[in-house]
């Protein structure tokens, strides 16, 4: 099974895993009592039928064969490095923020310089950039957002 | 049209604050959209959070010229490094860059950018004129009537989605399902919240968007982060259309705009789609149809005809009636939502200033587009090579930025993240994103729709099939959602007879 079929697969079996919930939630929700539909109705037929469709991608995703397309051979891999430093760094920087540990700007700027300087694979003659531009989009947004736009940070 | 209210819109967004958001707005869509990985959508969706405070005329003034501005800055990397810088360029990519690779950029360049303004001037006006007969045409529908026309609107997006039917259907409706948790409007009773109280308010609106839009944008381009554009020389020669030009093209620039306007229209369907339709009847009314795809000029212009005319287009049912005719329609409405206006039919009676800003916005944003591409795209074009490994954290920390300010709420930030990580993995199994955001837009309107309807008929679901609007939305519906399979059968039928 190439890539696009096991996404296609595990995405649909995810989707039918969310709508699942979202029923289980949805039974015990009281029948209307001024008016004839109720609260549970349109949530339980939405789910039900995303998941008739979510099953038809999957069937498909089995039964149809795999078709390469004319480019897949030659496309260049993904920087799955790149995706996770991105990821895992923007996590770390949202539960600092969440918990109050450090201040904005200086939380801002090391997650700047950490990113970018990650993204150009920790090259040493990239780290001034990295440290100017962290410094100066950290400390202007914080002034900006709050002394221009009135923007609550998490601060 | 009541050209006294347009003309006192034009002139209030002609004095200095608002016509300084018009600029900043048009020039900040054309940077944006000329910034391979950065789209029109994320572009507004970030700076929603700007407006909050800002008054309701200014920001909608703000936001219509980003979206006139993103889906023309498109073109400049569609032809330079043949990477459409919106969805909507892609067509432009097939012979903006062979053109623009043969030594000729500026031409390819200029016919475009004069194809986009004469595009979105022919939407503009079928938008100031046909919009308020409508809307009034609205006004007389009752809830089964919107029901079953936002219940086709979706079946519409669903089908001309990318991908299949079926992932247009779960990405739409899984939409419609995550705008459900919350108090229920009609019970006044807290439903689908998990017993958790944070969800009692329901998902804001914002920060699924930055999740569906920037955040798995942000993930799917580092992922490419290894990509290197190829340059081309930029020059400016041949930049200006002629009125030779304008001979030569006319029929094809009135006849893409017109499908590009109509395209707008139709609700959920975006400039993507307005732009493969026109591209490919400009192709088949050719006299030289094997010149398409090599550098044709003829595609040039009807891409960017249709894809900025569909801007206009898609601001009709948006005030007509309050259905999105495009992504960014459906962050438009969600702007004004956070504005306390409500869009829909009556949006003429009660704020037809703003009603009037927007469509004066239009018209003032295209007229500034055409005059800034023109002049500076040479500059603009130098930043397509802006390195994307600075671009992105930066963007990831404004999109931070605008969850948290929507409630002050860590909680609207950590939203944004799943909802990142999902619109990711949607991307990677090619569930297309736009009807997931319209079907989250619209789904508290459907609701209430059909339940106040059917409290009005006590339970009765008949009008549906007896009254004559429901019924054609119903029959369309069924239409649109039998068509694939049809086609399917018959395509089939067809190669086994052969």
């Amino acid at each position: 099974m190439n890539l696009l079929k096991r996404f296609e697969v595990w995405v649909s079996l995810l989707v039918i895993l969310i709508c699942l919930v979202f029923l289980w939630e949805s039974w015990d929700l009281p029948p209307g009592s001024f008016e004839p539909l109720g609260s549970g109705p349109v949530p339980q037929a939405t789910a039900f039928i995303v998941i008739l469709c979510a099953g038809l991608v999957i069937l498909n995703a089995l039964r149809k064969p795999v078709q390469l397309s004319e480019n897949e051979g030659t496309k260049e891999q993904p920087s799955i490095r790149a995706g996770l430093i991105i990821s895992l760094a923007t996590v770390i920087y949202s539960l600092v923020l969440h918990f109050r540990l450090m201040p904005f700007a200086w939380m801002t700027t090391l997650f700047l310089v950490i990113t970018i300087w990650g993204l150009e694979r920790f090259e040493k003659k990239k780290f001034f950039p990295a440290l100017i531009t962290a410094i100066v989009i950290s400390f202007a947004s914080e002034y900006l957002f709050t002394e221009v736009f009135f923007v609550d940070l998490p601060t | 049209m009541d050209l006294e209210l347009l003309f006192a819109a034009a002139g209030q967004i002609l004095t200095p604050w608002p016509f300084f958001l018009l600029f900043i707005g048009t020039s900040l869509g054309i940077l944006v959209g000329a910034i391979p990985g950065m789209t029109g959508a994320m572009l507004i969706a970030l700076t929603l959070p700007l407006t909050f405070y800002m008054d309701p005329f200014n920001a909608i003034v703000l936001l219509v010229a980003m979206y006139v501005g993103a889906i023309s800055g498109g073109l400049i990397t569609a032809t330079l490094l043949r990477m459409p810088g919106t969805p909507a360029a892609v067509m432009t990519t097939f012979d903006g860059y062979p053109m623009a690779r043969n030594g000729r950029p500026g031409r390819a360049l200029g016919l475009g950018i004069t194809a986009s303004f004469v595009g979105g001037l022919i939407a503009w006006i079928t938008l100031a004129t046909i919009t308020k007969p409508l809307s009034v045409f609205a006004t007389k529908f009752g809830p089964f009537e919107y029901f079953t026309l936002i219940m086709m609107a979706m079946v519409l997006i669903a089908s001309v989605s990318e991908g299949s039917l079926a992932k247009g259907l779960i990405s739409g409706l899984l939409g419609m399902l995550i705008s459900m948790p919350g108090v229920d409007p009609a019970t006044g009773m807290p439903r689908l919240t998990f017993d958790w109280y944070m969800l009692n308010g329901g998902l804001k609106l914002l920060p699924v968007l930055i999740g569906v839009f920037a955040v798995s944008q942000i993930i799917k381009d580092a992922l490419d982060i290894g990509q290197v554009p190829e340059r081309i020389a930029m020059s400016s020669k041949g930049m200006l259309m002629s009125v030779r030009d304008f001979i030569h093209q006319g029929v094809n620039l009135i006849r893409s705009s017109l499908i590009g306007t109509w395209v707008g229209i139709l609700p959920g369907i975006g400039a993507s789609i307005g732009s493969v339709i026109a591209y490919t009847a400009a192709k088949n009314m050719s006299k030289t149809p094997e010149k398409f795809g090599t550098g044709s000029e003829e595609g040039i212009v009807a891409s960017e005809a249709a894809n900025n005319a569909t801007v206009g287009g898609a601001l009709i049912p948006l005030i007509a009636m309050g259905i999105p005719g495009s992504v960014i329609d459906a962050i438009l409405i969600g702007a004004l939502m956070i504005h306390s206006i409500q869009p829909g039919p009556t949006l003429f009676l009660t704020n037809a200033d703003i009603v009037w800003g927007m469509i004066a916005a239009c018209l003032l944003a295209n007229v500034l587009m055409w005059l800034l591409m023109t002049s500076s795209v040479k500059y603009i074009a130098g930043l397509m090579y802006l390195p994307r490994s600075f671009v992105l954290p930066v963007v990831m920390v404004f999109c931070v930025i605008g969850s948290f300010a929507l409630n002050n709420t860590m909680f609207d930030v950590w939203v944004m993240l799943i909802f990142g990580v999902m619109g990711f993995l949607m991307e990677c199994a090619k569930i297309p994103l736009g009807p997931f955001v319209i079907g989250f837009v619209l789904a508290p309107l459907a609701e209430e729709k059909l339940r106040s309807g059917l409290m009005m008929t006590a339970g009765d679901f008949s009008p549906i099939f007896t009254r004559p609007l429901p019924l054609l939305f119903t029959i369309l519906a069924v239409i649109l959602l039998l068509w694939p399979i049809v086609g399917d059968w018959m395509r089939k039928r067809r190669l086994s007879r052969k």
